[in-house]
């Protein structure tokens, strides 16, 4: 492969990479003759991005004919390569990529303001292929934001909050971090954010769904949006089924495909995180209008009265798996590539997200009867002692 | 028990922040107590924070549109709670721009302060974002722990110099040591210090001023004092570096009482709010 | 009390003192070879030459010509002592080194000789600081013997261009190679880090070249770790003029101009690595 990158696209091709840098740790680099493929997936397989640059990306672009050619490199080496983001622009004329078969080089080479010329070359290994089994298009639901509505969305949440739930239902769309069942979670902050169908540029919904999936990637393609300019699609299904980020111009194609939470853990989280905050959100305007004395804390009351609505979203929850779109399987189906993914069957699935590869996580009988348990737990903590002797 | 607020205007929106901001800068935790006048944030001298104390008292109607209070009982109107400044703080922080943010007592999986915010949109529907801060509410029998402090009985008053310089030479000196001794005189002198092995550093402040307290008796042990005679007490440098971090604009009056070898207590006062912190002296 | 009737009090028995209106001309120059705590001072009616050094391989030296003080009073033919320049550096800041134009901190610092600290008077605005900071006999210092005469290549490039290149840096690699040719590739930078390698080529008609004299094709390696602490002196400086002799010593000059546009000079001495590859 030999390709000559020139102007703003240099940074396009370095803002690629630094997104991909959020989902793994190697660089998957594969020269096709529909344009150069650059993938990463993270260690457990739950995450997976993938940019495709087409041949008129570049100013010049070869790439090897005959036999499919595919290699894998750290990709903290190749964003070295870009490490000043800021002044890439300024200063870098034209990068030249050359990828040497024989001798397992890959070299960049930066032609520089004032004749500087920076020559890296890096080492690779050959590698399988990497491709993830998603299908956006048959996917119910499909949102799509200029990038600056996402930002200003993910800003509301804290660095270090790791996983997010977004919902939709009717002409809404609610973001609300995801936190863990343990106990010393209970004390985290939630934060909720509801936004209109309006602030889409499209807005389709075919069924209502709650999906929880990482924030860390959805921060890296952001990143990578929001320099380009570019609206992102979200496509997505039930619980459990991957989410896409797709983020498409003429002459690239990107996607991110996250697992998202299987059912069973987002209704256990849901359970004994708060009866308000379940699957499907209460009227979004509850809060805004000034009637809502039955939110305000009334500790004088019996201790079991929540807010009369606190038992329609699990009803909502249960009844929710019916609509659901086809089941993983057959995404499965439609794959071809699976075969060669086969080396990693060993590996455990991620202890909460599926492997985007692989298999399906089933509700267990034990998990399901234990958060039984410790939903009753905490209606009966609600009873503050000093409260109730305290009120008249 | 019942409280609910609401801010609308964007000035009195940006005052709460910093006040939040700067409490967030001095401490974890912290109590919030809720009456219907005021609100004080509080800390009080434990061990577990280093036995500094902290009173910061706000009157409600300078900062919210609506404030409404119902306390625990008709002979107690107030209500106590154990808050994080950094989640208040962060909460307001993503609201800078609402067009109305909403604070109320909620009843959620647990006790929680609810930040609501209308946020402006291109779009003829606004955005809505919710923060549910966990606190705990603190039992009646507790509270007489959060009451205000008594004005020490001080050896020496004096006005702060501006903070900003305060501020740097402290930040050197903890580079250089872990204890500063802070002394001054009815003459208007304040003296920082500091000394190691390696180095022994002094700034002297001068004309600074000192504050006319009178009518409440508690200068009685100043009145006849030497006016050269200085008062000092040696504190970790950390607590006093901590304190002049957390301030973000100059308050209209910053002071310093200091009492012999046991304490420092520093008092800002910007319009409608006041900040006390009590630094105790170490051997 | 005024920094002027503080300082009298000390000044009776001084061997040397030094003032300056702008305590940034002395500590920004300083910074550019703070690696080390030990610094070595060596006042002669020339200025003042403050050493610092890094385990026999690495030497970096400051001068600032009694020119760039507004009072530089020496009683000896040179005065010399050691002081902790960590220290020194955070009382010069004690006002926290302000860049806000029309304030600035004065400086007047005092010596008495052997035993005695060194004294600095600080004022900015009113404010008052005196600092003593021990001192300690000097050591004497490494003579790397650089000498012009063996220069056997000389390159002078505007800094911008070197900032760029040792900001990117790959530190995996344990040396930075350093290439001097009058043929291709005239200046090169070089490291081999965990992935691969990377090459830094500078034409000899760069704009950003402002002197190239190479006579003959020299590549020595030099410690990395060695290297770094010359980013510092770069990333104040305007111009710097990269030297090596015969031995394969590198020397790097760095031409820095203060808050009132007068020049200094840092310089860094380095030895190469012993395990040099043939290339």
């Amino acid at each position: 492969m030999n390709c000559v990158v020139t102007g703003g696209n240099v940074k396009v091709l370095a803002k690629a990479i630094h997104s991909l840098s959020r989902i793994g740790d190697e660089l998957y680099l594969e020269p096709q003759e529909g344009g150069l493929a650059l993938r990463s997936v993270n260690s457990s397989r739950s995450a997976y991005a993938c940019f495709l640059f087409s041949p008129l990306f570049f100013s010049r672009y070869t790439s090897p004919c005959g036999q499919a050619f595919r290699c894998k490199m750290s990709i903290k080496c190749v964003q070295a390569v870009f490490r000043s983001l800021s002044s890439l622009e300024k200063t870098v004329e034209k990068c030249h990529i050359e990828l040497d078969g024989d001798k397992s080089r890959l070299t960049f080479t930066l032609h520089c303001k004032h004749g500087l010329l920076k020559t890296h070359n890096l080492s690779f290994q050959d590698s399988e292929s990497l491709l993830a089994v998603f299908d956006k298009d048959s996917c119910s639901n499909v949102l799509r934001a200029q990038p600056r509505l996402l930002v200003d969305t993910v800003l509301h949440f804290p660095p270090a909050l790791e996983e997010v739930t977004l919902s939709v239902s009717g002409e809404r769309v609610w973001f609300r971090n995801h936190l863990e069942d343990e106990p010393e979670q209970s004390k985290a902050m939630l934060t909720e954010l509801c936004l209109s169908s309006d602030e889409f540029d499209h807005f389709a919904i075919g069924a209502q769904s709650s999906i929880t999936f990482c924030l860390k990637e959805l921060r890296g393609l952001l990143v990578f949006a929001e320099s380009t300019g570019l609206p992102i699609s979200v496509h997505f299904d039930q619980p459990g089924s991957p989410v896409v980020l797709s983020v498409t111009d003429s002459v690239l194609e990107v996607n991110f495909v996250l697992a998202t939470l299987s059912d069973d853990s987002n209704l256990r989280n849901h359970n004994n995180n708060s009866t308000k905050r379940a699957q499907s959100p209460p009227p979004p305007d509850d809060f805004m209008n000034d009637d809502i004395d039955s939110y305000l804390i009334a500790m004088e009351t019996s201790d079991l009265a929540g807010p009369p609505d606190a038992v329609a979203p699990r009803q909502q929850t249960s009844s929710r798996t019916p609509t659901t779109q086809p089941p993983v399987a057959d995404h499965r189906r439609e794959s071809e590539e699976e075969e060669e993914e086969e080396e990693d069957t060993e590996r455990p699935p991620n202890k909460k997200f599926r492997s985007l590869f692989f298999g399906s996580v089933c509700p267990n009988d034990s998990q399901l009867t234990n958060q039984t348990m410790k939903s009753q737990e905490v209606l009966a903590s609600d009873s503050e002692d000093d409260t109730q002797s305290g009120c008249p | 028990m019942k409280f609910r607020a609401k801010i609308i205007d964007v000035g009195c929106l940006n005052h709460f922040t910093r006040v939040v901001n700067t409490i967030s800068k001095l401490t974890k935790t912290c109590i919030l107590r809720l009456t219907p006048d005021n609100l004080y944030f509080v800390l009080s001298g434990k061990i577990s924070s280093g036995g500094v104390s902290m009173w910061c008292e706000l009157s409600q109607a300078n900062f919210f549109d609506e404030y409404q209070l119902e306390g625990v009982a008709p002979d107690a109107n107030e209500i106590c709670l154990e808050v994080t400044p950094e989640n208040l703080s962060r909460a307001l922080r993503t609201v800078q721009n609402a067009k109305c943010v909403k604070i109320k007592l909620t009843k959620k999986h647990c006790p929680c302060l609810t930040f609501a915010a209308e946020l402006p949109t291109l779009s003829s529907i606004s955005r809505v974002v919710t923060h549910d801060i966990p606190v705990d509410v603190i039992p009646r029998r507790l509270w007489q722990d959060f009451k205000e402090p008594k004005m020490p009985d001080f050896d020496v008053g004096i006005y702060l110099p501006p903070l900003k310089t305060m501020k740097n030479v402290v930040d050197r000196m903890k580079n250089l040591s872990n204890f500063l001794v802070m002394e001054a005189n009815l003459n208007g002198e304040m003296n920082l210090k500091i000394e190691t092995d390696l180095v022994s550093v002094t700034t002297h402040f001068k004309d600074l001023g000192n504050p006319p307290w009178g009518g409440d008796g508690s200068q009685g042990r100043s009145q006849s004092r030497d006016p050269e005679l200085m008062a000092h007490t040696r504190v970790d440098i950390r607590k006093l570096q901590q304190f002049l971090m957390g301030q973000q604009v100059n308050p209209s009056k910053a002071m310093c009482n200091i009492v012999h070898k046991r304490i420092i207590h520093l008092i800002l006062l910007h319009e409608d709010v006041s900040l006390q912190y009590f630094i105790p002296a170490v051997a | 009390m005024s920094l002027s009737t503080q300082s009298q009090m000390v000044e009776d028995n001084y061997v040397l003192v030094a003032s300056l209106d702008n305590v940034r001309n002395l500590s920004n120059i300083l910074k550019a070879i703070t690696f080390k705590d030990h610094a070595i001072f060596n006042a002669t009616p020339n200025g003042l030459k403050v050493t610092v050094e890094d385990s026999k391989c690495l030497q970096a030296n400051a001068f600032i010509q009694a020119e760039i003080f507004q009072e530089f009073t020496i009683k000896e033919e040179s005065v010399g002592f050691q002081v902790n320049l960590t220290v020194l550096l955070d009382c010069l800041t004690i006002f926290g080194g302000s860049t806000v134009a029309g304030v600035t901190t004065a400086l007047r610092m005092c010596y008495n000789g052997y035993g005695y600290p060194l004294t600095l008077f600080l004022e900015e605005g009113g404010v008052v600081t005196v600092c003593k900071i021990n001192t300690q006999e000097p050591e004497e210092p490494i003579d790397f013997e650089f000498c012009s005469t063996n220069v056997t290549n000389k390159v002078i490039l505007q800094s911008e261009s070197l900032k760029e290149a040792f900001s990117e840096l790959d530190m995996t690699s344990e040396v930075l190679q350093i290439t001097m040719s009058p043929s291709q590739p005239y200046f090169r930078l070089s490291t081999f880090g965990n992935s691969g390698n990377a090459h830094y080529d500078y034409p000899k008609d760069s704009d950003m070249m402002e002197l190239f004299q190479c006579s003959e094709t020299q590549t020595n390696r030099y410690k990395m770790s060695l290297l770094k602490p010359s980013t510092k002196a770069l990333a104040l400086s305007c111009k710097v003029s990269v030297r090596t002799d015969s031995r394969g010593f590198l020397s790097l000059q760095y031409l820095v101009r203060n808050d009132d546009r007068q020049i200094c000079f840092v310089e860094y001495y380095c030895c190469p690595d012993e395990e040099v590859d043939e290339e």
